[in-house]
């Protein structure tokens, strides 16, 4: 029991982490080299981590999506997608893409004359199912080892923090305030009916106990 | 235009949600803590009054109150955010 218990909190910490890790704005110090444009068919599951950047969208079998191709600081190559969120799910209410685009290309650098800029981007890349990062801003920094502080998520788990908080406040007020005195009158309530019973069965009891002595009367048995 | 709406929509029941739910437990915490001053008043041998009457009167005070209004915060600060962060995405460089 206690192996499903852990199983189960792992569980939810791996999906609530995935979630935040998936979502939250990440910062990638990058070289572009070009970028490019290619259709992708939307088809299969991978549906899901692409955009569904406008309302026909969602309905559309393939559609042609923006790619900035990169090169990361440690030699690894990144290649982000470029699509815009509009007003749905990550928040990040993003319209320019076509800007984006635009300023990705006025970056592009080459090996001997590197020019660093840092992708902000959310999601993951993966290979093996073709999925790609959307890269929601890009600037360009100074070197490949500038610092960046996060705080965008500094400030976004602070208020995920406060509100988590405030909300087991609000339970526990709720249980304190509502719940527990309701509790308390229906732990009265049970108790009255209790020792009711109990007066009811001692007065049952007697009633027995007397028409047992009466029986008792006529085997010649004294009456307590 | 329907993702606007749709997010106007859910953002507006969110929103309403958080205010109502806020309300509630802070005019909670305010009744909570008239009840304790009232026990204190009468510990300490002054005459508040009856019980109800005290609580009322001071949840009647609280209605008026700055902390009441500072409950709209809960609706102002996500909308304000909501502003920076579409200016800051798309408007600015």
């Amino acid at each position: 029991m206690r192996y499903v218990k852990w199983g189960f909190l792992a569980l939810i910490v791996l999906i609530v982490g995935s979630f935040l890790h998936y979502t939250l704005p990440q910062h990638d110090i990058v070289r572009v080299v070009g970028t490019y444009q290619e259709r992708q068919d939307l088809g299969d599951w991978t549906r899901i981590f692409w955009s569904s950047p406008d309302d026909q969208s969602g309905t559309l079998v393939n559609r042609d999506v923006q790619f900035i191709q990169t090169v990361r600081a440690n030699g690894d190559p990144m290649v982000y997608r470029n699509e815009d969120t509009g007003w749905g799910w990550p928040p990040y209410f993003k319209f320019d893409t076509a800007s984006l685009q635009t300023e990705a290309d006025d970056l592009r650098s080459s090996r001997e004359a590197p020019v660093w800029a840092v992708v902000t981007h959310y999601g993951w890349r993966s290979e093996l199912f073709s999925i790609f990062p959307n890269a929601i801003g890009i600037r360009e920094v100074e070197g490949p080892d500038v610092t960046i502080i996060p705080w965008v998520n500094i400030i976004l788990l602070v208020i995920l923090l406060v509100i988590i908080l405030t909300i087991r406040a609000m339970l526990r007020q709720f249980k304190e305030r509502s719940i527990d005195p309701v509790l308390e009158d229906m732990g009265e309530a049970w108790d009255e009916v209790e020792s009711r019973a109990d007066a009811a069965g001692d007065e049952v009891r007697g009633v027995w106990g007397r028409f047992k002595g009466w029986l008792g009367t006529w085997k010649g048995k004294p009456r307590k | 235009m329907i993702g606007f709406a749709r997010l106007m929509i859910v953002g507006l029941i969110g929103l309403t949600l958080a205010y109502w739910l806020m309300l509630i437990y802070m005019r909670s915490l305010r009744r909570e803590a008239l009840e304790k001053d009232w026990d204190k008043a009468v510990a300490e041998g002054q005459q508040p009054g009856p019980r109800e009457a005290f609580v009322e009167d001071g949840l009647a005070a609280y209605e008026g109150s700055l902390r009441r209004k500072l409950i709209w915060l809960v609706v102002i600060v996500p909308i304000c955010l909501f502003g920076i962060l579409l200016y800051v995405m798309n408007f600015s460089s």
